[in-house]
């Protein structure tokens, strides 16, 4: 329709629609959370067992012979060969920076899984791991450890592909005439207690203790050790799972208004809503793949973001994209350095963080749960 | 293309006695518009045992207002849910515009039959505004932004549906009546040619009752639209409607114009009440007495026994 409308006011709409919502507070939220992921990440290259001065640090970081050199970025994101530079610079771009993008892209992976979890199941509670994503992650990461540890060296695709098998499982216990929310939820719980119970069961058959570490390492999330190689493994799907979001963006604002609403607005709800969990479970997948199951990032950063610039997924899942990682990589700066030299697991330093923030939520708000 | 359905009790026989032809001619007549009809409808929720409504067919003429009326668990939410392909019949069709419901695709259909639910929810923090640029969602695409079309639809159906004050008010600070008008205009922003409404005015101040029924006046007087209202309320019912249809545990028990249809016998049988009924020039004027006890005893107070003119049972 409208076909006759001239250009001009077309390209007004456009512009209106992409940029009449981009109001003050999502704006001061990208702001802000760009100021907390440089911020981390200055810390995060400066400190460590080779230690500089954040001005060195800097100079590291914008060494122009790096980022202006396209045989770096090639070794960086496609896996050739490192190319010669300073000993910061390498460390810098080597070791500890590819450290802060990983988390920037899990945090980014699970903030926007857990707004899109929540937007499925209508419920403000749900993380990215409710409909049995984890479970089935850890289930594969124990098995693969205990059991099958020739395969390790494909944990991180075994782990996902767990996650995503829990899923279907899921949604096929869920299934009955199509789904509803609730029963999605608790399909997910009647899942992830078998799983969970499997999971530690398999504890007892690990050998040794550096296998249960391993394992503990995995099922509670951790970025210690992550180059690039972990940048190049989650950097596509999570490119493609973050488009996908921004352009369901209005099907998951019509998802809010109910079943019944979305359907007599002509929604396929059922093929809406299975094709936006799999974007999420997509998401959750990358993330798990690179550093495990992090816990609370998904459940939080969403609910942070909705608290400023309030329920339009458009504006919610661009919060996220910025938010989950300030999280993350402020949460891993934590996770490194704060028990300097040992390293503890990031998801650690998020449950600790993420507990007391939704206690304060819980006293805060009368009403929890309905978004 | 519409009229012809609206007037032919198809070759059955096997359809209960109640419809004989009753179908009468007294609403405006349509120019353009569709009408819709629920032939020889079986409906049934999985949850339950035995069929809602059993073989029952309805027809609501083009460009008229058709309310269905009856008490409590007589049926008339599922017959609307089945009219709208929210509830898959087990057997009989629905035709929307003389097509079978079937043949429309999902946001075919949405442009064709909008329908508003009887308790809708929406977050808290979205606008008014916000709100009824969802009723444009079956006319977009994947990627389509918002046309001038869209803007204008949304214009009209705020001016419509009397809500242009809350515009920029976002929902949640609403009051119930005021949600309402917003989610009426959200329908109405939909641009179809059939409108269901569920129990639009149940639940709110008389104000706001008034004005939901004002503007489904307005459509009746001033727009093709084919308008299917589940009315609680008997007397508004009466007030509102071109035709109406009772029902009474799952099986149509009149229809007809409002004079025909509501009497005192037929009170006392569908709403087992006595009351007394008296024609004004606003249509049949409605006075509940008391609650009838009769040996069948299947009426319980209910929460909403206290609303006048109900038909609570």
């Amino acid at each position: 329709m409208a076909t006759e409308t001239a250009s001009d006011p077309e390209t007004t709409g456009w512009r209106e629609q992409w940029f009449g919502w981009f109001d003050g507070s999502l704006f001061t939220l990208i702001v802000g959370s760009l100021a907390v992921i440089v911020g981390g990440g200055l810390v995060q290259v400066s400190f460590g067992a080779f230690s500089m001065s954040i001005i060195e640090a800097w100079q590291a970081v914008f060494n122009p012979k790096v980022i202006f050199n396209a045989q770096a970025w090639e070794a960086f994101l496609l896996g050739a060969e490192v190319p010669e530079m300073n000993k910061r610079s390498l460390i810098v771009w080597n070791i500890r920076l590819p450290r802060v993008f990983v988390a920037a892209l899990v945090g980014m992976n699970l903030a926007v899984s857990g707004a899109i979890f929540q937007a499925v199941t209508r419920n403000e509670l749900a993380s990215p791991f409710i409909l049995g994503v984890s479970s089935g992650a850890g289930l594969m990461i124990l098995l693969t450890l205990v059991v099958f540890s020739g395969l390790s060296a494909f944990l991180p695709l075994i782990a996902s592909v767990g996650g995503a098998i829990a899923f279907l499982i899921v949604y096929a216990i869920a299934w009955k005439n199509g789904t509803s929310p609730v029963r999605l939820v608790l399909a997910g719980v009647i899942v992830g207690t078998v799983f969970g119970s499997v999971q530690t069961a398999l504890f007892f058959f690990a050998d040794d203790i550096g296998v249960v570490q391993s394992a503990i390492a995995w099922t509670t999330g951790s970025l210690t050790g992550t180059d690039w190689e972990q940048v190049r493994m989650a950097l596509p799907w999570t490119t493609v799972a973050m488009l996908l979001a921004l352009v369901s963006s209005r099907q998951l604002n019509v998802l809010l208004l109910g079943e019944q609403t979305a359907s007599s607005l002509g929604m396929s709800v059922e093929k809406v809503r299975f094709a936006l969990s799999g974007v999420a479970v997509l998401a959750a997948a990358a993330s798990i793949a690179v550093a495990g199951i992090v816990g609370f990032v998904g459940l939080i950063v969403p609910h942070m973001v909705r608290n400023i610039v309030g329920s339009d997924y458009k504006k919610l899942v661009i919060g996220c994209v910025f938010a989950g990682p300030a999280l993350m990589v402020a949460a891993d700066v934590g996770a490194r350095l704060a028990l300097n030299p040992v390293q503890i697991p990031v998801g650690i330093v998020t449950g600790l963080v993420g507990g007391p923030y939704f206690l304060y939520l819980m006293r805060k708000q009368d009403k929890m749960g309905e978004i | 293309m519409s009229q012809d359905q609206s007037t032919d009790p198809r070759t059955n026989g096997s359809s209960p006695a109640e419809a004989d032809g009753s179908v009468t001619e007294t609403g405006p007549v349509s120019k353009t518009g569709g009408g819709l009809a629920g032939e020889e409808l079986v409906l049934s929720y999985p949850s339950s045992d035995g069929p809602v409504i059993d073989e029952e067919s309805i027809t609501a003429k083009a460009g008229a207002v058709t309310a269905l009326v009856g008490p409590n668990g007589s049926g008339k939410s599922t017959l609307l849910k089945g009219l709208a392909d929210q509830l898959k019949p087990d057997a009989g069709s629905v035709l929307v515009d003389g097509r079978a419901i079937q043949s429309f695709n999902k946001k075919e259909l949405a442009r064709t039959m909008g329908l508003l639910s009887q308790e809708s929810t929406s977050p808290n923090s979205i606008t008014v505004e916000d709100l009824v640029y969802h009723g444009r969602y079956p006319h977009r695409g994947f990627f389509e932004s918002v046309t001038d079309e869209d803007e204008r639809a949304v214009d009209r159906a705020i001016k419509l549906a009397g809500c242009g004050h809350l515009r920029d008010r976002e929902v949640g600070s609403l009051s119930g009546g005021q949600k309402q008008l917003a989610w009426i205009a959200m329908v109405l922003a939909q641009d179809t040619d059939v409108l269901l409404l569920d129990e639009p005015t149940t639940f709110l101040d008389l104000h706001h009752q008034l004005e939901v029924m004002e503007i489904i006046e307005t459509l009746r007087e001033e727009s093709d639209i084919t308008v299917v209202v589940v009315l609680h309320d008997i007397q508004q019912a009466a007030r509102l409607a071109d035709e109406m249809i009772a029902l009474k545990e799952g099986a149509i028990q009149a229809r007809g114009t409002p004079e025909e249809v509501v009497t005192e016998e037929l009170l006392g049988e569908v709403f087992e009440i006595d009351a007394e009924v008296n024609l004004t020039p606003r249509g049949p004027r409605i006075e509940p007495l008391r609650p009838r006890h009769d040996d069948d005893d299947r009426e319980r107070p209910t929460e909403r026994v206290a609303h006048a003119n109900g038909g609570d049972g």
